[in-house]
């Protein structure tokens, strides 16, 4: 067996790398062990939750080596799951050396996020897509659209100022709705409504929602809890920077 | 709902799909398999909810044929479900639902919170359940029937 700290610090450097890219948890576990069992690991264990790994392993029987890790979710990158699973698989059939796999893993921390142009664009064509799939009309689509790739705009800013989330979701709320509103008093949007819940798809937490209960269903009740309420506090402050911008609205006598 | 809606509402949900998909950082190479995925839960939905009322029993016949095409994406495409499956959820998702609900709270439309909330989880555990009884099917069944992996 390879060395039992570089084994454990593997597996837990690419729990760390699925954790913070949005993997599910039990799959983050899955992987671990299975890439600790490929080298060798006999007493090899793991917890995981939402934002947390905690992993032992065992040499000769006797010496316990323990790791844990703090996790702070930070956004969904698929292509790094995609990555780490890839990588697993082959680790899984003894094709990846110890160091290559440390050397993979680094590669895989570098994939690119995408350009902001990109984001801008993608952000506003699902406001739009969502808009019309939710009963909204093609210049709601415009209006969405547009409300969507400034939104992103302020979510890149916030992210690179650190700026707490839960105020990040309420802004974001916030610009969308006055966006909205601009739109139907210059008479380009037809439907407000619609207009705002195409938009806000990309901050409501309809995933967490699910994923909680998904979390649930598979006896991870504290991850499940962690999830819940981070789907519940994130709606509330959602709704909080709708409501402020349409109340204000109102009290200027702004007719929506 | 005739054909050309079917077409429309599926071109639509796709292109959302695709570009929360894309917001994702889902591989290129994977783009369309995402948009599928989420396209055909839409669709099937939207049927259901000719035929039916309730959004809740839509949801969770839906969820089942997407999350068949997400594992047998994931089988043919050697990539983790989660790609597939995170993002064709997507407009199944109760989202809207969890807004509503919050909104409502917040300007103390009590009852409605009620109303909106319980439909909320219901979906969320509506689309949880579909999931979880398509991913503990036996694997086999997901194989592919050609190619590759189906000679081994």
């Amino acid at each position: 067996m390879e060395n039992c700290h570089s084994v454990l610090e593997l597996a837990v450097q690419a729990g760390e790398i699925l954790l913070e890219n949005g993997a599910e948890v039990f799959r983050v576990q899955q992987t671990m062990e299975i890439m600790a069992a490929a080298y060798g690991a006999d007493g090899f264990h793991v917890y995981v939750l939402t934002n947390g790994i905690f992993a032992s392993m065992q040499e000769d029987g006797k010496n316990q080596v323990a790791r844990l890790e703090n996790v702070p979710q930070s956004s969904v990158h698929l292509a790094r799951i995609d990555a780490v699973n890839t990588l697993s698989r082959q680790v899984a059939q003894g094709q990846v050396s110890m160091e290559d796999a440390f050397a993979r893993l680094e590669e895989i921390r570098q994939i690119p996020t995408l350009s902001l142009p990109l984001q801008l664009l993608a952000c506003g064509a699902g406001s739009g897509f969502f808009a019309v799939l939710f009963g909204g009309t093609w210049p709601d689509f415009a209006c969405a659209f547009l409300a969507g790739f400034l939104l992103q705009l302020l979510l890149w800013q916030a992210e690179k100022n650190h700026v707490n989330k839960i105020i990040t979701k309420l802004l974001g709320a916030a610009l969308v709705t006055a966006v909205a509103a601009v739109c139907m008093v210059v008479g380009v949007g037809r439907d407000m409504d619609k207009i705002i819940i195409g938009s806000i798809m990309p901050l409501v937490p309809g995933i967490a929602m699910t994923m909680a209960i998904r979390d649930f269903f598979n006896g991870d009740y504290l991850s499940g809890t962690i999830r819940l309420m981070d789907a519940l506090i994130i709606g509330l402050s959602i709704a909080a920077g709708v409501g402020a911008v349409l109340t204000f609205a109102a009290e200027w006598g702004v007719q929506l | 709902m005739n054909i050309w809606d079917s077409l429309y509402q599926f071109l639509v949900s796709f292109g959302g799909t695709l570009a929360f998909g894309i917001l994702f950082h889902v591989p290129r190479r994977q783009y369309v398999a995402c948009g599928l995925t989420g396209a055909a839960g839409w669709v099937v939905y939207m049927w259901m909810m000719q035929v039916q009322t309730s959004t809740v029993v839509a949801s969770l016949v839906a969820v089942l044929p997407l999350t068949a095409l997400a594992r047998l994406f994931a089988n043919r495409r050697k990539a983790p479900i989660t790609l597939f499956l995170l993002c064709g959820i997507f407009p199944l998702v109760p989202g809207a639902g969890i807004y509503y609900t919050a909104y409502y709270f917040i300007t103390n439309q009590t009852d409605l919170t009620v109303i909106k909330g319980a439909e909320t989880i219901k979906i969320a555990g509506a689309l949880a359940l579909g999931m979880v009884l398509i991913l503990s099917l036996p694997s086999r069944l997901f194989q592919p029937l050609f190619g590759k992996s189906a000679l081994k």
